[in-house]
């Protein structure tokens, strides 16, 4: 079994619900996120629009911060999530350094590294991860990739435009968007300018990473 | 940066909450420059045995003293950085051997280890002998221990600016920089004139080839990648880290560079401990601004 994620964005609408349900599902303290969804406006007013871009760990076949990780907090589950075990985390944030997609972050709580798990406990039991299930659109398509007749593998061989964050880096995410541009993937494609936020006073707690 | 795909689309981010810390700081940074020292007087007592040994005879002692003394800064602070501090024992009791951190971390307690051995083989038994022949194998240990933060760097595959072998050879040049210059300060009057000019052949040296490291990566880096491009940015212009990247550059390899040309040609001892204080002081400009700088990049 290789689990993988499918984000469809040409239904996503930005409406965050993946965002809150994972806080919820998760716990994810205040100041972290284990899936995001980016936004990014595009073109010049009147001819305007606004893409959205959800972001979680890509769950590499070949990943960086489990490589890094020097005491296996990070490690691969047989169904090919890349797992933490947070009691096993000393904090060094290698993995945070090494992850090409900023997807790990220091759990201010624990003060241990963590992210997107693919909502690995409700896997267990059988159930999808959280941010699947509140999708209204169903924009997240989730399933084994070594299975043709999962409804991830289907959607992937109905679509040709199937795409990776930075396939340049060598880690074979499992992680797939359809419909994306270099706007939506490539953090480089796009400004970040003061004043262009949609809430100009966003506050972030300490992270710990302060040294 | 893509300034095709911006003129085209003209791309802003309204809403996003990227990881905003510099998570690897000046701790990671005193880890590095304390490290390079430690190892680096390891290298230069070796060169001093191999030179001329019977200059050895006040320095053997000290040598090791202080080099025991960085290498346990250098752990201090490696060890203050994790935000789980007492777990530390997790590296050695659930090592995972594809990161150079758990290599690094079982290395280094070996060298310092065995610098400990060789202080008491000096002070309990003042056995030169055998002290000479554990300075060996240390100096064969300190190599790895001083590449594989290198090694760290590079598995960090985020940050395309840390590439292998660039930094390792940029840490084995930071290691004979500061291990000379220490060498320098720390023997005094100890040495002949010969063999310091010998030290400050390799303090100027090691600042030129490393000054010329990081010229090329300066200039021709961003022609590799656009992350790189963009990383490097931070470092030119009225970037937010030019000014201390430059005060790097000079304190820690122009200035002493032309320092030990002029204490070559002055035979001033006092000139060369400028360069010597400049080049270790520099070098910690240099190591942060170099740590710092992709951590700066938006990843996502």
């Amino acid at each position: 079994m290789q689990l993988g994620f499918l984000v469809d964005l040409h239904l996503c609408m930005g409406c965050k619900g993946c965002e809150i349900a994972c806080k919820v599902e998760n716990e994810v303290p205040l100041s972290t996120w284990r899936l995001r969804v980016k936004y990014v406006d595009v073109g010049t007013f009147p001819e305007t629009k606004r893409t959205f871009t959800p972001l979680r760990c890509n769950h590499c076949e070949n990943a960086p911060c489990e490589r890094i990780c020097p005491v296996s907090a990070l490690h691969y589950l047989d169904n090919g999530i890349v797992n933490i075990d947070k009691e096993r985390c000393i904090g060094c944030a290698g993995c945070v350094m090494a992850c090409p997609y900023g997807a790990i972050y220091i759990d201010p709580e624990t003060q241990t590294a963590d992210k997107c798990t693919y909502c690995a406990h409700r896997i267990a039991s059988s159930m999808m991860p959280a941010c699947v299930v509140a999708c209204p659109v169903e924009a997240n398509i989730f399933g084994d990739l070594e299975d043709p007749s999962s409804n991830i593998s289907k959607y992937m061989q109905r679509h040709s435009d199937v795409q990776v964050r930075k396939p340049e880096k060598g880690t074979n995410p499992h992680h797939y968007y359809v419909g994306a541009s270099q706007t939506h993937l490539n953090p480089l494609a796009s400004r970040r300018e003061e004043g262009y936020s949609l809430f100009n006073k966003i506050t972030t707690l300490p992270l710990g990473g302060h040294h | 940066m893509v300034h095709e795909t911006l003129a085209a689309t003209n791309a802003v981010v309204t809403l996003d909450v990227a990881i905003p810390d510099i998570f690897w700081g000046w701790y990671v940074t005193m880890n590095m420059w304390a490290k390079s020292i430690g190892t680096g007087l390891i290298f230069m007592l070796f060169l001093l045995l191999k030179k001329n040994s019977s200059e050895m005879t006040a320095l053997r002692t000290p040598t090791i003293i202080v080099s025991f003394v960085m290498m346990n800064i250098f752990l201090l602070f490696t060890w203050l950085d994790l935000h789980q501090m007492l777990r530390m024992w997790h590296i050695f009791f659930y090592p995972h051997w594809t990161s150079a951190i758990t290599v690094g971390a079982w290395m280094a307690t070996l060298f310092v280890g065995l610098e400990a051995l060789m202080i008491a083989v000096m002070i309990l038994k003042k056995n030169t002998e055998l002290f000479d022949k554990l300075l060996f194998w240390v100096t064969l240990l300190a190599i790895p221990v001083t590449l594989y933060t290198a090694g760290i760097m590079a598995e960090a595959t985020a940050r395309e600016l840390w590439q292998m072998p660039t930094e390792s050879v940029q840490m084995i040049l930071a290691a004979t920089l500061s291990g000379s210059a220490a060498m320098i300060l720390l023997a005094g009057s100890k040495l002949s004139d010969e063999t310091k000019n010998f030290f400050g052949a390799i303090l100027g040296l090691s600042a030129l080839m490393a000054f010329i490291i990081y010229m090329s990566e300066y200039i021709f880096g961003a022609m590799k990648a656009e992350e790189v491009a963009a990383i490097l940015d931070y470092v030119k212009g009225d970037g937010e880290y030019a000014t201390m990247f430059w005060i790097g550059q000079w304190v820690a390899y122009i200035l002493p560079m032309l320092l030990v040309v002029l204490s070559r040609v002055s035979k001033s001892s006092s000139i060369l401990s400028l360069a010597a204080i400049l080049a270790i002081a520099g070098l910690w400009v240099v190591k942060h601004v170099w740590l710092v700088i992709p951590q700066l990049l938006p990843l996502s």
